[in-house]
Formats: C-alpha cells, sequence, structure tokens
C-alpha cells in the first residue's frame, strides 16, 4: 500500500513538475530580452486546451501515426518510473537499470521519427532525418557517461549508483564528477532540443528539428507529444541532480516528513539546473547543423577527460 | 585537500580542448582569457593554502589578471580590427580530428611523464600530465591554424602551460622568475602584434601560407 503511494507520488511529482520547466525556461529568456513573457503557468493551460479539442488525422496516415503519441508519453512515464526521484523506492526493481532506461528513450524518439515519417510531409521527412543524426552523435556521450558512473559505483542500478554517490560525500569537489556534470549539460541540452542544438521556438523554419516533426499533430495528440518530451527533459535532469548532487533523504526514507523535504529539495535542485540550462540558451546563438559533431565531440571529450583523470590517473582516489 | 587543484588543472586542460575547437579568431582570444582567468585563480589558490601563505603568488595572480586576462588579449583584438580580414576556413583538419588529435597527445603526455622518476606521488603526477598536455596542444593548435593570429595565441597557450607546470611542480615559483617570464611575453607579443600588421600590409592577408610564394 505504502509502495503504492510512493510510486504515485512519484508520479505525480514529474507529471506535475515537466510543465514548469518549460515555463521558467521561457521566463528566463523573457527577460534577458526585456520583455514580461506569457505567464509561468501558461504551459499548463495551453497543455489543458489542447487537450480538450479534437485531432485532426490526415487521411493518409496509418495506425503508426496514431498510436505514437500514446506510446512516446508512455516510454517517458515509464523512464520516469526507472529513476528514484525522491525516495529510494524503486517500483521497477529490474537489473540493468540504465541500459533499460536508455533503451526505453530510444523507442518513443524511435516512434517520433516513425510517425513523422508516416505522413509523408516534407518537413517530417527532413525532421526526422536531423533527429537520427543528432542522437546518434549524443548516444555515445550518454552511454558513457552513465558508465562511468556505474563504473565508479560498481553496479548499474540506479538506486545502488546513488547510495555510492551518497557516500563519497560532495561528487562535485571531483575533477571526473566535474567532468561528467559538464557533459551531461550538453547531453540535456541537445536531448530536449534546446538553443545550441535545435530552437524550440520557432515553427516554419528550415532549421527546425524537433517541431518539424510535430508538425501534423493536433488536438489531443499534440498536448500527449509535447507533455511527453517534456517528462523526458525532466528524467534527464533527474538523473543528473540524483547521481551527482545526492541528498540524504534520497537514500534513507523514513515516513511522510522525510518524502515532504526531499520533493523540496528535489524541486530546488531540479529548478537551479533548469535556470542554468535557460542561461545557456540565453549566452548561445543556434548551431549551424553541421557544427553539431563539434558539440558532441566536445561532451565526448569532456568524459575522456574525466576517464582519463579517474581511472588512469588516478588523481585523486575517491 | 587538493582536489580543488586537480578540478582546475583539469579545466585548465578542458580550455585548450575548446581552444581546439573554436572557429573564429574573437572566440580565440576569449578562450585564452578564460584560460589566463583560471590560471590565475589557481595561483591565488595556492598563495592562500599552502602552509606559509606565500604573498608573492597572489602579486602573481594580480599580475596575471592584469597582463593575460586583460592586457595582451586587447592588444590582440586591437591587432586583429586593424588587419583586414575575411572569415573562411581557417584549419587544416576538420575539428571533431584536431580534437581527437589532442586526445591522443594528451595520452602520449601521459606516458612521457609517468617515465620521469622522481615524482610518484599520485596527485602531483595528474596535474603535470595536464599542465604538459596543455603545452603540446598549444604547439598543435600553432600548427593547425593557418592564420597569424591563430599563431599568436597558440604560442601564448604553450606559454600558459609552461607556467602551469612549473606551478604545479613547484608550488610557486621565486618572483623574480615570474616577472622575468611575463615581461618576456608582453614584449613578444608586442613585437608578433607589429609583425602581423607589416604581413597584413605587404600580402592584403595574413595567411601565413602566402609566405610560402617568397621562395621564388
Amino acid at each position: 500500500m505504502q509502495y503504492a503511494a510512493y510510486v504515485l507520488i512519484q508520479l505525480l511529482v514529474i507529471i506535475m513538475l515537466a510543465p514548469l520547466l518549460d515555463g521558467i525556461i521561457r521566463k528566463i529568456k523573457a527577460f534577458s530580452q526585456k520583455r514580461t513573457g506569457i505567464p509561468l503557468l501558461q504551459v499548463y493551460y495551453d497543455l489543458l486546451k489542447l487537450l480538450r479539442k479534437t485531432s485532426v488525422v490526415s487521411e493518409e496516415s496509418t495506425w503508426v501515426y496514431k498510436i505514437a503519441p500514446y506510446i512516446v508519453f508512455s516510454t517517458s512515464i515509464a523512464a520516469a518510473l526507472l529513476v528514484p526521484v525522491t525516495t529510494k523506492i524503486m517500483p521497477g526493481t529490474l537489473p540493468g537499470d540504465i541500459i533499460l532506461l536508455i533503451s526505453i528513450l530510444g523507442l518513443g524518439r524511435f516512434f517520433t521519427m516513425l510517425a513523422a515519417l508516416d505522413t509523408a510531409s516534407m518537413f517530417g521527412g527532413m525532421g526526422s532525418s536531423r533527429e537520427a543524426m543528432v542522437s546518434i552523435l549524443i548516444e555515445p556521450s550518454v552511454l558513457v557517461s552513465l558508465f562511468m558512473v556505474g563504473l565508479i559505483s560498481k553496479s548499474t542500478s540506479l538506486p545502488q549508483i546513488m547510495q555510492a554517490m551518497k557516500g563519497i560525500g560532495a561528487p562535485l569537489t571531483y575533477p571526473v564528477f566535474v567532468m561528467i556534470f559538464l557533459a551531461f549539460l550538453i547531453i540535456i541540452i541537445a536531448e530536449s532540443s534546446r538553443i545550441p542544438v535545435d530552437d524550440p521556438s520557432t515553427h516554419l523554419e528550415l532549421t527546425m528539428v524537433h517541431e518539424a516533426m510535430m508538425l501534423e499533430y493536433s488536438g489531443r495528440h499534440l498536448a500527449i507529444m509535447e507533455l511527453g518530451a517534456m517528462i523526458k527533459q525532466l528524467v534527464l535532469i533527474t538523473l543528473l541532480v540524483n547521481i551527482l548532487i545526492p541528498h540524504d533523504q534520497l537514500i534513507a526514507v523514513t515516513g511522510i516528513g522525510a518524502l515532504v523535504v526531499s520533493i523540496f529539495i528535489y524541486v530546488a535542485k531540479v529548478i537551479t539546473v533548469t535556470i542554468i540550462i535557460a542561461i545557456a540558451e540565453v549566452c548561445t546563438v543556434k548551431l549551424r547543423f553541421f557544427s553539431i559533431p563539434n558539440l558532441a565531440t566536445l561532451s565526448f571529450i569532456l568524459l575522456f577527460l574525466g576517464f582519463l583523470q579517474y581511472f588512469i590517473l588516478g588523481g585523486s582516489n575517491v | 585537500m587538493f582536489s580543488y587543484f586537480d578540478v582546475l588543472s583539469v579545466q585548465i586542460l578542458f580550455s585548450s580542448f575548446i581552444l581546439m575547437a573554436n572557429k573564429r579568431i574573437k572566440s580565440y582570444i576569449k578562450t585564452f582569457r578564460i584560460q589566463s582567468l583560471l590560471i590565475a585563480l589557481t595561483a591565488g589558490a595556492m598563495g592562500f593554502s599552502l602552509e606559509k601563505g606565500r604573498i608573492d603568488l597572489l602579486v602573481v595572480c594580480l599580475l596575471i589578471i592584469v597582463l593575460k586576462v586583460i592586457l595582451i588579449p586587447n592588444m590582440l583584438e586591437k591587432t586583429y580590427a586593424s588587419v583586414e580580414y575575411i572569415v573562411e576556413k581557417d584549419f587544416i583538419l576538420n575539428i571533431p580530428i584536431l580534437v581527437i588529435l589532442s586526445c591522443a597527445l594528451v595520452v602520449f603526455s601521459y606516458f612521457s611523464v609517468s617515465t620521469i622518476e622522481g615524482i610518484n606521488s599520485g596527485i602531483i603526477n595528474a596535474q603535470i600530465v595536464n599542465s604538459m598536455s596543455v603545452i603540446l596542444i598549444g604547439l598543435f593548435f600553432m600548427i593547425s591554424r593557418k592564420k597569424a593570429i591563430g599563431q599568436i595565441v597558440g604560442f601564448l597557450v604553450v606559454e600558459n602551460g609552461l607556467y602551469v607546470t612549473a606551478l604545479f611542480s613547484t608550488h610557486g615559483l621565486p618572483f623574480i622568475v615570474d616577472l622575468g617570464v611575463f615581461i618576456d611575453v608582453l614584449t613578444a607579443v608586442v613585437i608578433m602584434g607589429f609583425m602581423v600588421f607589416n604581413i597584413s600590409e605587404k600580402f592584403d592577408s595574413i595567411d601565413i601560407e602566402k609566405l610560402n610564394k617568397l621562395r621564388g
């Protein structure tokens, strides 16, 4: 019973928090341009309004197009359930969590690309081919960063990794974890199609990636797709903050009080990282598409240097 | 206790990787500023944290900020503004390959440093490997860029690397040596800036490939 309650709380926290991050990023961007910007909760209103509308489906499309939003949403939710958000309790107690997590996220992305190809619109095809390229470039960094953390904590299960990180103390004072932190920021930016890689606020431009794949969707389907993408972004941020900045309540859960405190600390950490991402978005311009390999190389180099510092040079043995 | 020196030395190394991945001359200069700021931080942190409390290292920190963060980059930017410059491809190989080759340089410097006897202590080892790699990457940067200003920045990065190596291996050089080195660098930059200006006047470009035509 208690177990189910924790699962529900975790799910609710993730779903309720995910659109807020977009709101915060938009607000900071508006602030940097000396605009008032939309209200912080506007993203929620938009989603609710879209949910109430019927969706228009092209006659030429097949079942893939109709089923894709639900698959994207459910893969994001499944990924969210694999990551311990506020407590040690993890619903899906399976071995090999990291690999499962990455492949679940990969499944969602695969169906997004299929659905974009399905309607045979020109933008959809371009969007999915670009998305494929970006994901190929960034996937090695995701794998290497998570496996490096796994190697250091000698486990691939996320709760055990977090336990080991808490044992280290403050991971961000060691070179290897600073490197992983920076590399993971680049990964989050690329995976959630933020500005140096893709501009989330453009419509009908030749440079868009994620928006191009969403172009055919409307109404309920669009709302579910967008919420799925936001949850995916939050899952990645959660991974970053809970692995590299662990807090006490994350490990030892005792009753409701600790849970509430844990949720507050968690939200504070996530918002901090969101602000960092927003500042990065304000300070940079969108890269030329063929410069994205350079960004991916930089994130890979960060991981390489971190690996070298920890495993080969053995600078500061944790 | 010394782990923040490790973090700083890795950041310095990574800033030279960023320099390698840069495309424009303005961003070379910006990255050089950041790297020098990190070095100033290292010197300052060392001055505070060592047992005796070395005041001269704090002076050196201030000197680095004045010279390498403010004065020399400003001078380079002035030179850059005075020569006519067209944005074009400046490097010999494409950027991912250059960056991966720089990785190989780090590995190489690890193998070469690990054969030196006397520095068996693990902590010192990592920092020295990082700063030796900064020297090698600076040299490689000089080879990989065609434009003269890029080569000046490469020279300055080599100098940064030498200084950081000295800093980490001795924990603070004698003050008079520091002063000598800084004055040398300043003179070199002034002379090189003048030469860039002259090259640009003679050949209408600062591309050093054009100097090959002098062979006749």
